[in-house]
This record gives structure tokens, C-alpha cells and sequence, in this order.
């Protein structure tokens, strides 16, 4: 049954200056039982984030990679800088800073057919999310979206501590996930030694042909097996 | 007998209304279900912005802004509170429109091209979309959430004001 209405046209009209303020109050009333709402809405949620963590513990944005847009105010052209060192340059640094290493697809390749692999001594691990890992990874690569990384850790863990190199790559490009997993692996006690980050990530692998696994792990379901 | 095309009482532009409340609602739920969905895309996206460092502070804005954004969705759609929802979106958008307009100046001149080249995924819930696509779309929505500030379209409205206010009798009634 619809409501035409509940309000003013069968009460005395209201003041100009009343009705700003109830309209007011009921915004911030609306506000506050949809924080309220989200939060425990992100509580119930399987994909909700923790308010205390910090996702970014590599924090590229904070130690000198440029942002993708200039500062306002900075006329383009004016003052021209150095040139500013390379992506992959920043990303070397910024992972040595943390004791951790940069690998490049060649030696990636290399270590894919180390038969140290079948042995475990040589792991992947994928930080990107659920649909891209089964859309396509790495074969044997572990999954680990370090953004739930409580629900993955438990299986990576013992694997990491047995294992002799590890590595991890995300999407490649700008993605900081593969960093923020390797942080995570050497701040839940895997050795930092240990902990390769592969920068070119799926986006060069893929445009490689090189082999990849979709399903889950080990699920054998192959495409550009190689030799 | 020709049969009324509204119902009684109902005005053209206040059906009109109705439907814009009801189109409101819908964007709003559609576009925070996106971002809620992917809750950690849409904290990467919005740590592109770099207007939040403190990184508890960025992850309560990623966990509040889509599920508040169904919320008030879902309040107009079912026209609860409707004129409280409706500036609380009025400011949530023109805050963004402001920003993403910011962010899209950045990249214009970074790249040096047509301000309309300007394309990036603002984290609005729609992907990567075009500048100019973008900003229309929303102060269309603006648009909308005040014409619904201004009180037409009661109809169909479970509770308009929250909390309902208490009748008064007309002077002399």
C-alpha cells in the first residue's frame, strides 16, 4: 500500500528554518547506521578487509616511485628533472631495502624446469586474486592474495620453510601484490633470502607463451606445456 | 469509462519522481555491490588518490564507502529517510566528482592529452571510463539526489521522514 505520504500535508507546515536542520539530522542519522551497517556487513563478509592491517608494507608510495599523477601546481615542462630511473630500477631498490631480491623472467624460465621443483625446493607462489589464479598461473604455483593472507598462510608456510628459493609475482606492471606477499612470507618468519620477487609478473609471462596451469593447484590442466 | 493512468493523487512529476528515487537507488546498490564485491581492488584504487596515508584510516574509508553506498541505495528504494539519503549522496558525490575531476587534471597533464582522452578507473564501481563520460554521469546523479532534497515524490515512500515526526494539528483544526 503505498504511503503518499507520512509527513507535511496533514501537519502545519514547517518552518523554513526547522526543516534544513530535521533534514540535516537525518543525513548524519543515515550516515551513521550506514558505517554501522558496513562494518558489520565487512565483518559477515568472506572478502572483508581488517581495519588494522597494513596491506602495503612495501608502502612504494611513500618511498620515492612517482605518483601517477603530477603534484598540482607543477607546470609540466618547467624545472625538468632528471630522468627518473626505471620501474624496475625503483622496484630492485625498494626490495633490497627490505632484504628481499628482483628476478627476471629468464632465470624464472630457467628455474621451471629445475628438477629441483619436483623436489619442493624450488616454490611459486601467486599473489593475485582467486579468479585470475584459477584463470591461469604458473604450474604448481601456491595461491596467496595477501590481502586474506591469514587464509592462505597455513598452507604456504610449511612449504616456504622447507623450501630453498621461492618465488612470487602478481600481475606484473604496477602491482604491488607479489611485494606486499613477500613482506608478509618474511614477516611471518620465511627467511628474506629465500624470498624472489618476479617483477614482470603474469602480463610478461603469458605474453611469453610460457606454460601456465588454470584450475586449482596441481590441477594439471596445462596450456603451453613447453618441451 | 477511461481508466486513470496514475493513481489518484499521483502527479506526473511526482511519478517522475518516484522513478528518479527508484533510479538513484538502483545505481547506488549497483555500483556498491561492484566495489564490495572486490573490496581489495577497491582499496588498491583508492590508494591511487594518495589523499589517505594512515593505512587504517584507508582501509575504514575502502570498508565503509560501497556498503554505505547500498545502504543508502537500498533506504531509497524503499523511500525510508529520503531526503536525509538523498543530501547525504548529494555531498558524497559532489566530493567525489571534485576529487576525480582533481585526479584527472593530474593525469591529463602528465600525459599531455585532450582533458576527454583522460581515461582511468576512478574506483567509482563503473571500471575504466572515459573523463567526460564520467563527470556528466555524475552530476546527473547530483542532480537527481537534489531534486529528491527538494521533497517531491513521496509516493510509494515506507517512511519519508526518520524518524517520523509527530503530527501536528492545523492551526484552527
Amino acid at each position: 500500500m503505498p504511503n503518499h505520504d507520512n509527513g507535511p500535508p496533514q501537519t502545519a507546515p514547517q518552518t523554513g528554518a526547522r526543516q534544513p536542520g530535521r533534514i540535516l539530522i537525518e543525513a548524519l542519522m543515515v550516515a551513521a547506521a550506514g558505517v554501522a551497517f558496513a562494518f558489520l556487513a565487512n565483518q559477515l563478509s568472506p572478502r572483508g578487509l581488517n581495519p588494522a592491517i597494513n596491506y602495503y608494507p612495501g608502502d612504494s608510495k611513500a618511498s620515492g616511485v612517482p605518483p601517477l599523477v603530477a603534484a598540482p601546481g607543477v607546470a609540466s615542462g618547467a624545472n625538468v628533472p632528471a630522468p627518473a630511473p626505471s620501474p624496475a630500477a625503483l622496484l630492485r631498490e625498494r626490495l633490497e631495502k627490505n632484504g628481499l631480491h628482483l628476478i627476471e623472467r629468464a632465470e624464472v624460465e630457467k628455474l621451471i624446469h629445475d628438477p629441483r621443483r619436483e623436489q619442493s625446493l624450488i616454490l611459486f607462489i601467486d599473489a593475485r586474486d582467486e579468479d585470475l589464479f584459477h584463470a591461469g598461473h604458473i604450474p604448481g604455483a601456491f595461491e596467496f592474495y595477501p590481502y586474506y593472507a591469514g587464509k592462505y598462510l597455513a598452507d604456504v608456510l610449511a612449504p616456504c620453510q622447507f623450501a630453498e628459493q621461492i618465488i612470487i609475482y602478481c600481475a606484473g606492471g604496477d602491482c604491488e601484490d607479489s611485494e606486499s606477499a613477500a613482506l608478509f612470507l618474511r614477516n611471518a618468519g620465511v627467511p628474506a633470502a629465500k624470498l624472489f620477487v618476479y617483477g614482470g609478473g603474469m602480463t610478461e609471462w603469458e605474453a611469453a607463451k610460457l606454460p601456465l596451469e588454470s584450475g586449482p593447484r596441481n590441477s594439471g590442466n596445462l596450456r603451453n606445456p613447453g618441451p | 469509462m477511461k481508466r486513470p493512468l496514475l493513481p489518484a493523487g499521483l502527479t506526473a512529476l511526482d511519478a517522475a519522481t518516484v522513478l528518479a528515487r527508484w533510479l538513484l537507488g538502483g545505481l547506488f546498490i549497483y555500483m556498491g555491490c561492484r566495489k564490495a564485491l572486490h573490496p581489495a581492488l577497491f582499496l588498491d584504487l583508492l590508494r591511487e588518490y594518495q589523499m589517505v596515508q594512515s593505512p587504517p584510516a584507508l582501509n575504514s574509508i575502502a570498508i565503509a564507502l560501497p556498503w554505505v553506498e547500498i545502504f543508502c541505495g537500498l533506504l531509497l528504494l524503499a523511500g525510508i529517510a529520503v531526503r536525509g539519503t538523498a543530501l547525504l549522496l548529494a555531498g558524497m558525490l559532489a566530493v567525489f566528482t571534485a576529487v576525480v575531476l582533481h585526479r584527472a587534471l593530474g593525469v591529463q597533464a602528465v600525459q599531455a592529452i585532450p582533458f576527454c582522452a583522460v581515461k582511468f578507473n576512478c574506483g567509482c564501481g563503473g571500471g575504466p571510463e572515459f573523463i567526460c563520460a564520467k563527470l556528466p554521469e555524475n552530476i546527473g546523479m547530483f542532480l537527481l539526489a537534489v531534486w529528491l532534497l527538494a521533497g517531491r515524490g513521496r509516493a510509494f515512500c515506507a517512511l519519508y521522514t526518520w524518524p517520523p515526526h509527530r503530527a501536528q494539528p492545523r492551526p484552527g483544526v
